[in-house]
Order: structure tokens, then C-alpha cells, then sequence
């Protein structure tokens, strides 16, 4: 099923209900019928989008996004492939299936994932796969992949699942951690793993590590070989000297557990 | 807003008008249970239902700075559990700490409508009387902290009881409170002054002052005796959570000496062993102490198993919670009256300590011979939200249902408990008794807990069910003054409930000893302090002082 | 209210004053008032700042109560234009708050609940990130008198109350002798952490000057010292201050024994903002294991705490909520008002005291001139001016009564010195909210 935005929201649209998993079974009169949040009042998906084709498990959604919140929550099988810029809470509370976004997304992609994959072709906001104001645990199952940059708190109190950012990160990368892994191709900003109490943190780039993580030692994980060369083959840019070189072992934060490590390649 | 009305056919349990469920019709009119109502007025025909009083809290944390600063470091708590709108009802947050219109109205639909908000620094009394204000529904008041003041400390140590009560007056006007509330009484000496330090034994000096916790005890339980408050003093033990401090909580009661006092949430003062290490239950000897002493109540304290916010005065307490699982913990001093602290806290099934403190709780309640003195609570949100009344009722009410739930805990803990030996289950009477005639009683509200003429119409009509729980989780028809406002489970008003204070004379001359001590150590000005009357509409429940 | 009246006819001295300036909301105020010239002639205690609050304060009889593109109107036309603009919209923001009162900010939380609105304090542009710190790790905090009575040691972190807040360190914190602070100043010591030297460093017994963006650096070295544990030389690249300073600073914070760490927004407005607040009160949870230690930010506006106070009561949330749904969310970064305007959400705003036009970034400016504005205000200003509708209020504290909550969370109450021609926000907003509620047709019965 495709569902191509003629009309464009002029304040945020709430739209949720936009995931394979809600729409199963639906025709394409009753999707059109579906009512959706447009600011404080509830109006007809139809108001917005052109419906056409059968739903199998297989949804289109086209169009300028960047207006559309919570596409695809709880979203639990599936495909959801977006055609252009989303706005936040992308996926929020998924359980299962694929969303693969060809654009930008906002803030808050993942929140309180628990299982499936999000693929974002392009650059995401802050807060991927953390936890929301207060939580003490964040994106606790699932796979993320901004093959762009992303901004602040990437992987935020994340409990368990994989987090790739493609690009840079912004600050506080794996902030108060539980566990779990996240893998920066390009730079992280300053303040990475801030109060995590485990999981691991790897970036390809130099980082400036806070006064509470302490070098451990020089080696070459074995572990990271495979998840590298599973990163290649989802089409990420992986440099031959990531899979053989040394990686720098830093262990932390010795204001939480001291359990979680962040690993910086050597060149 | 209200109207005449005639409630027939529903089994109406009554107890202080010893009505035990008979079938028999409820006239209301101007507000009021009326002897009888014009034969054509309006009906709601009750049958196959329970009609009670509305029911009564006598202590629970819904208002003022320390239950908003737990909204507000909750965002996490709200966020799964809105609170819509109706065309009648404001909006709000729900979670184990509501906002203030959300918990009035789920007070109101589990059938209750008053509700006592159990401690408020006086400094505070503009912030907690403004969130009452929009506590929806319900009637409310509100205890003031006394039992960490540093005036009256003072007043004390001179043997000034004289001024010692007339400044007790002083600020419960000031304060527009409804009594005297004693946490930790001397504690905050200790915490603020010597280093996070903490009260254990009553007869020790407070740090600074050269009294002990036992004088101030029984000075404040004198006061509201003399004064001749509706609810007499309410005293949150000292050593509260520790292992063996059962015999802190008998001495605070033997100092009553005979006279009235109200010891709250007293299953967590409740606990024998050895402190510092795994308490035991000490709920009988508790039990057979206020069995055998009529001047002493008390409120249970029940802890229900799940998420739970420690919100207390008690910072001592907070910190030590603190030390059990490190989550954000929040400690608010209060200038010259109290301490606070604040920590998210979980109580859970398979811990030893968490079974024994719910087995204590039903212990307390199934031990009481006299149920009018040992009533419902479970210190919401402290020993779990107020959303868990309907569980623990069904766990009074039905033996089986208690076992079973018992089967899935600790047996370490249960092992300790005499809790499975005890087979009594409660009648919807003594439920009645419990959860509004006994608060009501308890609080001096002459009009409220029963349904005899003269009582103001609070009213409750639950359908009656096997399952205890399902049927007080939602009433069907619930007024309030006489107005009807949940009818078929719903909203139909939004009445708005009035907020109860007391005002005992006292002699103006103590107010030229109690400004200079404002002068030389609060942070706000003596003429600014006391609740300006344009603040807030108040009533004002009267005092019986004795001669 | 009971004013004291003295002197000739005209001239009235109110005592116990409060002035909503700043967050210290000082209620010693003694204020002499010149009731035909509608002016405060003198201001008894008050610091710099307050004597310029009263003084300037002056009524422009002449301003229109009302106007709707900047022409004159009747207040009920101008309340009528109000309400329909904010019943048509889908997305209307209500902003501002922390100049009103919390009677004030009552009714405007019940005017966004009805309008499905989304509400937002300036708090989302000062303290904000405090409160999230708050939500994070939670915070040991007090009230002002307590440090009066009580701390030996009294840190200033990232604010300047010399020059921002002046009676802060005069009358509540520094100077003041208290019940076990009994040679008042001798008996403290005051120590100033920020990226320059201020006039609050001069009065501090110890300066410790830190490279810009390291404060979270900083206190993060400081709770390693306070859990015994030992640095590595970076920190002193990072943070230019040495290690022998750092813990020097350590020690004192560990050894006094009731402590306090005032902070401003040069810890909560810069790189790392709520973690650093949070990293703050952390470091004062920590010391809590060797001493009494608690923190308190120096909030500005006169009620901005009033109004992260009365949204928690009414909402479950200090600031940046939005109740499109019919019930409270919070979001910062989604709900607050800067974020919502530059990514240009809005389409209607209301503007309660408070002047975003001249304090927001250009793209929320921008997009704040596209859609129709209502602007509550006693003065005229950018916002005020180019406003859809403008209503002229008069100026809470000054000439209305009511309650403000001090940057302690403390409710303050308030002794007007003169009546002016114009209406509070709050007598505006409640035929406001009554129009609104008609035009929805809603049950009056809601409240």
C-alpha cells in the first residue's frame, strides 16, 4: 500500500496509525477514513493522503514529512519505507519489522524500541534510541542505522540492541548507558558515555574522553570484525583498516558502574 | 447545584447510625441527608447496590511543595498514564503522583470525597492551600509540621508551656492547618545541623536543643488536647523503617498518658529484629497495646506491591531509602520547621522485607479488635498509590484471595508473619467503618462518614459484586453536597469541595515573642507569613478547648 | 489587603512590600507612594535593580486598554478578536507567565487545557534544563533562610547575583547572621566558579577561573575527589584550573558543614546544559555522604518558579507541555515554544509578560510575525507592538495583589502600592476563558 501526501499538514500531524501493523487488513476507503491528531483537532488521513494499493505487509509512505510525527509506533512487522523527511518520534515503542526512511529525521527516533530495525538514509536529530526525560532505561531491543550524522545523546540510558551512526554523533554519545551497543563511524562530540554503567561505545575517530573513563589497554576486538563487516554489508562505508587494526579500550564511567567501555580505533 | 432526591432499593451500610445493609431509602435535599423528601422527587432506583457515606482519607500526600516537586521530577510517571479531559472535568496527569484536578477525580470515582493532605511545612501553607483549591471534588484540609519547629523548640527547653501552646494556636491560624502533624519529631535538628545524623531513641537529646524527642511529643499531644482540636495530634514515629522500632512507637504512645493522639502509617513502626538487620513482625504487640488504650488510633500504612514514591519530612528515612537502590532522590530543608525527601521506590513480591511489611499492614488491620481506631490507608503515594485501595480491600474482605496472593510472596517473610493464621474477613460494614465512619470519627467531622439526618450528602453507590476489587474500583452514582456528579460511572459535574481548617483563639501577646525570632531567622517576613484571609475561601471546623 | 496608611493625604507608605524584580521576590520592601502622581517615590531596602523596578514604573493613562492591529478598541471587542484567533487555531501556544501571578497562571493553564493548547514558560529559555536536571538525578535543595541559619560554605557557580540578583548574598545568604552563623559573613566561606571574574568574585574568599564549557568537566573531577578517587592530569588542560586547586576545592566543599551550590545560567544555558545541571546536582548528592550539602539555581524572573510550580500542580509539568490531545504532555525540545516556533509549528500565539520578539533567535521571530499574536503587557514593547491584539495590564506586585513563589519554591505574598486604570491578566483572562468556553460550547459546569 502507498500513501502519498497531496495535502501538507500546516501544523504537526500525529500519526501513528501510519505502520504496516495498524493498517493490515484495512482498504484503502478505510485507511483514507483513519483520523488523525492535526494540532488539537482530529481529521481524516484522506484530508492528507492519496491511498492506493493493497496493504501486505508492505507500506509506502511519500512526501514532504517533516510536519508527521510518531510514523510507524508501536509498529510490530512489517515494512515501512519512507520516501523523504520525517519529523520526531519515529518508530516510538516498535516491536518489530523494518522502517527505512530515504530522508531526514527529527528527534527521539527509537524512543522506547524494543525490538525491529529503523534504517535512516540521511541525517537524524537528537536522542536516538534514548530514554525520554526521567526514564531510567531507553531503547531496550532493536537495530538502528542513520547512515548520516546525528546530534546529542545518541543512544541515551539504551538497555539493550545496536545503534550505527554512519557520520558524526553529537554530544553525550551513550549517555547513562545500561548496555548495549552503539558505533560511530565518524566523530562523537565531547562527553561520551557519561554515567553509563555498561555497554559499549566505538567510534573510528579520535575522542576526548571525560576525567572518569581510564585507558585499560591496546588490542584488536574480534567481536568488532564481525559486527563490521555486517555494517559493510547494510552498505555502510567500512574502511579495510577498522576489521585488522588496534582499538583503544577505555573503561567507565567510574561515577556509575565502571563497567561500560568505549573503544577508539588506533590509526 | 444540588438537588432533591431520593435514593431507593440499595443495601445502605451505615455504620455509625448502625445500618448494616438494609434495604432502605436515603433522602437528600439542600445539601443534606433529609428525614424525607416530596414523593414525586427525582429517584435513583439503588437496587442490586451498596449505598455508603462518601469515604473519608484521613492521610494521604496529595498537595503541597513536596508532592509537586515529585510531579514534577516524574516526568517518566505521568507520561504512560494521562488524564483526559471531559466537557465537565479538567484534564491532567495520572501515575503514582497525579496532578491535582486528576486526583480529585479519581479520589471521587473510587467513592471518595474527603481526603486530608497529611504534612505542610507552615512557610508553605499559601502553596498547599492553592493546590487544594484545585484539588477537584473533594473536601480537604491539611496537617501542619510541628514537630521539628524551631520556636517552639526553644519554647520548650524554657519550660514556656503557656506560650508554648498559645504559639501552637498561633500557627495553626497562621497557617489556616486543620491539626498539629509530628514526623521524626527532633530529627531535622540532627539531619540539617550534624551532618545527616538521625534521631534513634525518643529519650536522646535533639541536637542543639536540650530537650529530647519525648518532650516534644508530649507537649504537642497536650496541645491538641488542650485546644480541643476536632483530630488530635498525628505522629509520624520516630526510627520509622528501622528494625525494632516497635518500641520506640509503644513508648511515643505510652506518652500520651490517656490522652488523645493518632499514630499514622503505623505499619512502618511496626517492626521487631535487631536494627541493621532483617526485621519481624511486631504487629501484635502493637495490636494488643492500642486494643487495650481507647485514647490511641491509628491509620495502617498498607504497603501494595509495584511502583511507589517515598515522599516524607522524614529526610533521614529518604537518605536511607536512598542507600537501598540508588535512584534520584530529592531533600528539601525548610527553614525553622521541617525537612523533606523524596525517591521513586518499588516494592516488590519476592523481597523479604517488602512481603513482611504487607503481611504487618493486613496483620494490623485483621488484629484490631476496635476498627473505628485502626483504619485504611497506605500513606499514599509512601506505601503505594491511593489506586490501590480496591486491592486491599478485596484483601480484607476475602481470605482466599489474601492466601493466594500471599502463596506468591516470600515464604522466608512469610514464615515470620502470623498472617495465614488469621482468618477473619471483613463485612461491608466494617469496611464502611475503615475507609469513612472511622476517619470521619477520628477527624471530628460531625456531618461526614454518615448517612443520618443532619450528615451532608456524600454519598457513594457502588454495584455489588463478588470480585470486592472490580466493585470499589468504580462507583456508579457518587454526589457530593447533595449534587450528583458520577452517574453510570461518569462524570456528569464538577463540584467544587471546601477546604477545612481550624482556628483555636489564642492570646495576641505571643505574637511579640514570635517576631523577633522571625526577625533574626526566617527568610520572610513576619507580616507576610501568617495566610491572608482574601487568600483562600477556608471553613473553619470549631474547637472544643477544655477550660 | 492591610496597607499602612501615614503621612499627608496623598501619600501613602505601604511596609512589607515584596518586589517581583528578580527571583530573590524580596517582601521587606518599604515603599513610599505618591498616589496622585501614581508613582513610588521611595523604596526603602530595596537593591538597584528594585528601586529601578518601582521608580520606572509609572501609568500611561493615555496607552489604550486595548488594541487590535494597533488601533484603540473596547476591551470586549479586543477580547472577542482574542478568542476567536485562539479557538480557530489548531496549534495556538500560550507563552511566558513568570511576570504574573500564580492566580494569574492558574487561569492560564485552565485556558490552554480548554483550547487544547500548548504552554511553555521562560523557563524553557533559562532554567529549563535545571528542570530536567531535576527529572534526571533529582536535587538536595532548600530554602533561603535555611542558608541564612545554616551554610558555612556557599558556592557561586556560573552566576553573577552581585549584579543580578544583589540581595541575594546581602540579605539571605553572605552577610546575614543566623542561628548558627553567628558572626554572620566571618563565619562563611563564599567561593565563586565561573569563566571571568565578576562582582560577586570580589566578595568570594576564593576565585576559580575555568575554561568556557568545562564546567561539566570540573564537577565531574570534583565527584571523583568526593568519592576518594584520584585525577588524571588532563583535567587540567581541560578545565585550566590545576589539580591542587581542584582539590583544594574538594576538601572545603567535603569538610563544611552545611553547604550549598548556588548556579545560573552560565551552567544551564551553555554546551551540556541539563547534564551539567544534573552533574551539579549530582556532586551535591555525593557530598551529601560526608556532609549536609544542597543546591539551589538563582532563578530571574520575579514568578518564573510560580509558574514551573502551578503547571506541575495543574499539568505534571514544569514547562514545554502541549495538550492537542486533551490532556498534558511534556516534551522539551517537541513542546517548548523556541523549538516549536523556528521549526514554524505554531499558528497562533498568546504572549503573557513576556517579550519573545526581543529576546527569541530570528527564525522563531520570523515565524512569530507570520501568525496572530495576543500580547498581555502594562508596557509597551516589540512584542506588544506588533501584536494582533494588545492588551495593557497593570504590573503585578506594583498595583496587583496576589501570590508569587520565590526562586525557593517559598509562595510571597503581594501588598500593591497603587491602583492602576488597567486590568490584571487575570481579570482579562477570565472573560477570556468564559468567551472560549462559549464559543466551544462547552458545559459551564467544567471548571
Amino acid at each position: 500500500m502507498k500513501l502519498s501526501l497531496h495535502t501538507p499538514p500546516e501544523v504537526p500531524l500525529e500519526a501513528e496509525i501510519i505502520s504496516p501493523t495498524s493498517l493490515s487488513g484495512l482498504s484503502e476507503a478505510e485507511v483514507s477514513a483513519l483520523m488523525l491528531h492535526h494540532g488539537n483537532r482530529k481529521e481524516a488521513l484522506g484530508e492528507f493522503f492519496t491511498v492506493s494499493g493493497k496493504m501486505n505487509g508492505r507500506l509506502e509512505v511519500e512526501g514532504d514529512l517533516s510536519f508527521v510525527k510518531l510514523l510507524g509506533r508501536d509498529m510490530a512487522g512489517g515494512e515501512m519505507i519512507i520516501e523523504g523527511n520525517v519529523s520526531g518520534h519515529l518508530g516510538a515503542g516498535m516491536r518489530g519489522g523494518h522502517i527505512i526512511v530515504n530522508g531526514n529525521v527529527q528527534d527521539w527516533t527509537g524512543e522506547d524500541m524494543t525490538g525491529g530495525t529503523i534504517t535512516v538514509n540521511g541525517n537524524a536529530g537528537h536522542m536516538v534510541g534514548s530514554g525520554v526525560r526521567g526514564a531510567e532505561q531507553g531503547m531496550q531491543g532493536g537495530q538502528i542505522f542513520v547512515h548520516g550524522n546525528c546530534k546529542n545523546e545518541t543512544g541515551g540510558a539504551m538497555r539493550r540492541g545496536l545503534i550505527v551512526i554512519g557520520g558524526n554523533s553529537g554530544d553525550f554519545t551513550g549517555l547513562n548507558m545500561v548496555a548495549g551497543t552503539v558505533i560511530v563511524l565518524g566523530e562523537m562530540g565531547i562527553r561520551t558515555g557519561a554515567s553509563m554503567k555498561r555497554g559499549s561505545v566505538i567510534s573510528m575517530k579520535p575522542a576526548r574522553m571525560i576525567p572518569t573513563f581510564s585507558y585499560s589497554c591496546t588490542y584488536k576486538p574480534t567481536f568488532l570484525r564481525f559486527y563490521l563487516n555486517y555494517l559493510r554489508e547494510l552498505g555502510f562505508e567500512i574502511d579495510d583498516a577498522w576489521l585488522t587494526g588496534n582499538y583503544q579500550r577505555w573503561c567507565g564511567d567510574a561515577m556509575a558502574l565502571n563497567k561500560g567501555e568505549i573503544l577508539l580505533f588506533q590509526p | 447545584m444540588s438537588t432533591t432526591l431520593r435514593i431507593v432499593n440499595g443495601k445502605v451500610y451505615d455504620p455509625i447510625n448502625n445500618v448494616d445493609g438494609a434495604v432502605q431509602d436515603v433522602c437528600i435535599q439542600g445539601g443534606k441527608i433529609v428525614e424525607s423528601v416530596p414523593g414525586d422527587a427525582p429517584k435513583i432506583d439503588a437496587h442490586g447496590m451498596v449505598v455508603m457515606p462518601g469515604g473519608v482519607d484521613i492521610h494521604s500526600h496529595i498537595a503541597g511543595p513536596k508532592v509537586n516537586l515529585a510531579r514534577k521530577f516524574q516526568p517518566e510517571d505521568h507520561r504512560y498514564d494521562p488524564h483526559p479531559g471531559t466537557p465537565f472535568t479538567r484534564s491532567g496527569a495520572g501515575g503514582i503522583v497525579p496532578s491535582t484536578f486528576a486526583t480529585g477525580y479519581r479520589f471521587a470515582t473510587l467513592g471518595y470525597t474527603t481526603v486530608m493532605e497529611a504534612a505542610v511545612p507552615p512557610l508553605s501553607a499559601r502553596h498547599v492551600l492553592e493546590e487544594l483549591e484545585d484539588t477537584a471534588i473533594l473536601d480537604k484540609g491539611y496537617y501542619v509540621l510541628m514537630g521539628n519547629n524551631s520556636f517552639l523548640h526553644r519554647m520548650l527547653e524554657k519550660g514556656r508551656m503557656e506560650e508554648f501552646r498559645e504559639a501552637v494556636a498561633w500557627w495553626l491560624n497562621a497557617s489556616k492547618a486543620y491539626t498539629i502533624k509530628l514526623v521524626n519529631p527532633g530529627a531535622d535538628e540532627q539531619w540539617k545541623g550534624d551532618k545527616n545524623s538521625n534521631i534513634t531513641d525518643i529519650d536522646q537529646k535533639i541536637h542543639s536543643f536540650d530537650i529530647t524527642p519525648r518532650k516534644v511529643i508530649k507537649a504537642l499531644i497536650d496541645a491538641a488536647n488542650d485546644l480541643g482540636l476536632p483530630h488530635p495530634a498525628h505522629i509520624h514515629c520516630n526510627n520509622l523503617g528501622h528494625s525494632g522500632n516497635y518500641k520506640t512507637t509503644l513508648e511515643t504512645m505510652r506518652t500520651a498518658e490517656g490522652r488523645k493522639a493518632h499514630i499514622t502509617h503505623i505499619q512502618f513502626n511496626s517492626y521487631g529484629g535487631e536494627p541493621g538487620k532483617n526485621p519481624i513482625s511486631a504487629a501484635k504487640e502493637i495490636s494488643d497495646f492500642i486494643n487495650d488504650n481507647p485514647n490511641i488510633s491509628a491509620d495502617v500504612g498498607q504497603v501494595m506491591f509495584g511502583e511507589s514514591v517515598s515522599m516524607t519530612a522524614d529526610a533521614p528515612l529518604s537518605w536511607m531509602l536512598r542507600h537501598v537502590k540508588e535512584r534520584k532522590w530529592i531533600n528539601c530543608d525548610t527553614e525553622c520547621e521541617s525537612g523533606c525527601g523524596i525517591i521513586p521506590f518499588e516494592y516488590q513480591q519476592h523481597i523479604y522485607t517488602h512481603a513482611l511489611q504487607w503481611a504487618i499492614g493486613l496483620e494490623l488491620f485483621l488484629m484490631a479488635k476496635d476498627p473505628w481506631r485502626m483504619v485504611l490507608s497506605t500513606d499514599h503515594p509512601n506505601g503505594g498509590s491511593f489506586m490501590n485501595y480496591p486491592k486491599l480491600i478485596r484483601l480484607l474482605m476475602d481470605r482466599d484471595f489474601r492466601k493466594q496472593e500471599a502463596a506468591g510472596l516470600n515464604q522466608k517473610a512469610m514464615a515470620k508473619t502470623s498472617l495465614l493464621d488469621l482468618d477473619k474477613e471483613f463485612s461491608f460494614s466494617e469496611i464502611a467503618i475503615v475507609t469513612r465512619a472511622g476517619p470521619a470519627k477520628l477527624l471530628g467531622l460531625k456531618d461526614k462518614g454518615h448517612l443520618g439526618v443532619g450528615a451532608d450528602a456524600d454519598v457513594t453507590i457502588y454495584d455489588e459484586q463478588e470480585n470486592r476489587e472490580e466493585m470499589f474500583k468504580t462507583a456508579r452514582y457518587v454526589l457530593k453536597d447533595g449534587q450528583l456528579f458520577i452517574k453510570n460511572h461518569e462524570f456528569c459535574a464538577d463540584p467544587v469541595g471546601r477546604i477545612l481548617q481550624v482556628a483555636p483563639e489564642y492570646d495576641k501577646k505571643i505574637e511579640d515573642e514570635i517576631r523577633p525570632f522571625f526577625d533574626n531567622y526566617y527568610s520572610v517576613q513576619f507580616d507576610n507569613y501568617p495566610v491572608f484571609d482574601t487568600h483562600v475561601e477556608t471553613e473553619v471546623v470549631p474547637t472544643y478547648p477544655l477550660q | 489587603m492591610d496597607n499602612n496608611i501615614s503621612g499627608e493625604p496623598n501619600i501613602k507608605v505601604v511596609k512589607n512590600a515584596t518586589c517581583t524584580f528578580c527571583g530573590c521576590v524580596c517582601d521587606d520592601m518599604e515603599l513610599t507612594v505618591d498616589l496622585d502622581q501614581k508613582r513610588i517615590t521611595k523604596a526603602k531596602n530595596a537593591c538597584v535593580l528594585g528601586k529601578a523596578w518601582f521608580f520606572e514604573h509609572s501609568v500611561d493613562e493615555s496607552r489604550p486598554l486595548a488594541r487590535i492591529d494597533g488601533k484603540e478598541v473596547s476591551l470586549d471587542d479586543a477580547i472577542e478578536e482574542a478568542a476567536q484567533i485562539l479557538v480557530n487555531a489548531r496549534f495556538p501556544i500560550i507563552y511566558g507567565m513568570s511576570n504574573s501571578t500564580s492566580e494569574a497562571q492558574r487561569e492560564t493553564v485552565k485556558m490552554a487545557d480548554l483550547l487544547s493548547a500548548n504552554i511553555d514558560s521562560t523557563s524553557s529559555v533559562c532554567h529549563g534544563p535545571t528542570g530536567m536536571g531535576l527529572q534526571g538525578v533529582g536535587e538536595p535543595t532548600t530554602t533561603l533562610g535555611e542558608v541564612k541559619n545554616r551554610a558555612d560554605m556557599i558556592v557561586y557557580w556560573g552566576c553573577n547575583p552581585s549584579d543580578c540578583h544583589p540581595r541575594l548574598s546581602t540579605h539571605f545568604t553572605v552577610m546575614p547572621k543566623g542561628m548558627y552563623i553567628p558572626n554572620g559573613r566571618k563565619d562563611r566561606t563564599v567561593i565563586n566558579v565561573d569563566v571571568r571574574a565578576t562582582a560577586t568574585s570580589q566578595l568570594s574568599d576564593l576565585f576559580i577561573q575555568t575554561k568556557p564549557g568545562s564546567d561539566f568537566e570540573l564537577l565531574w573531577a570534583l565527584r571523583i575527589l568526593t568519592r576518594g578517587g584520584r585525577l588524571n592530569s588532563t583535567i587540567e588542560e581541560q578545565t585550566g584550573v590545576t589539580i591542587a586547586v581542584i582539590e583544594d576545592l574538594a576538601n572545603r566543599l567535603r569538610s563544611c558543614n552545611y553547604g550549598i551550590l548556588f548556579f545560573g545560567m552560565g551552567l544551564s544555558m551553555t554546551r551540556g546544559r541539563h547534564y551539567n545541571t544534573s552533574a551539579l546536582h549530582m556532586l551535591a548528592t555525593d557530598l551529601n555522604e560526608h556532609t549536609h550539602f544542597v543546591v539551589k539555581p538563582a532563578r530571574g524572573h520575579g514568578n518564573v518558579t510560580g509558574a514551573d510550580t502551578v503547571l506541575s500542580w495543574q499539568t505534571g509539568y514544569p514547562f514545554g507541555i502541549n495538550f492537542n490531545r486533551g490532556y498534558p504532555r511534556h516534551e522539551p525540545g517537541e513542546f517548548t515554544t523556541t523549538d516549536i516556533l523556528t521549526r514554524g509549528e505554531a499558528d497562533a500565539a498568546c504572549i503573557i509578560a513576556s517579550d519573545p520578539i526581543a529576546n527569541f533567535a530570528k527564525p522563531a521571530i520570523d515565524h512569530l510575525k507570520k501568525i496572530p499574536v495576543i500580547s498581555f503587557d502594562p508596557k509597551p514593547t516589540p512584542t506588544s507592538e506588533m501584536a494582533r491584539v494588545a492588551f495593557t495590564t497593570s504590573c503585578y506586585g506594583i498595583n496587583t495583589p496576589g501570590t508569587v513563589y520565590r526562586m525557593d519554591d517559598i509562595p510571597i505574598p503581594l501588598r500593591p502600592a497603587f491602583e492602576s486604570p488597567f486590568p490584571s491578566d487575570q481579570e482579562i483572562l477570565i472573560p477570556l476563558i468564559k468567551r472560549i468556553r462559549e464559543l466551544k460550547s462547552v458545559s459551564s459546569a467544567a471548571a
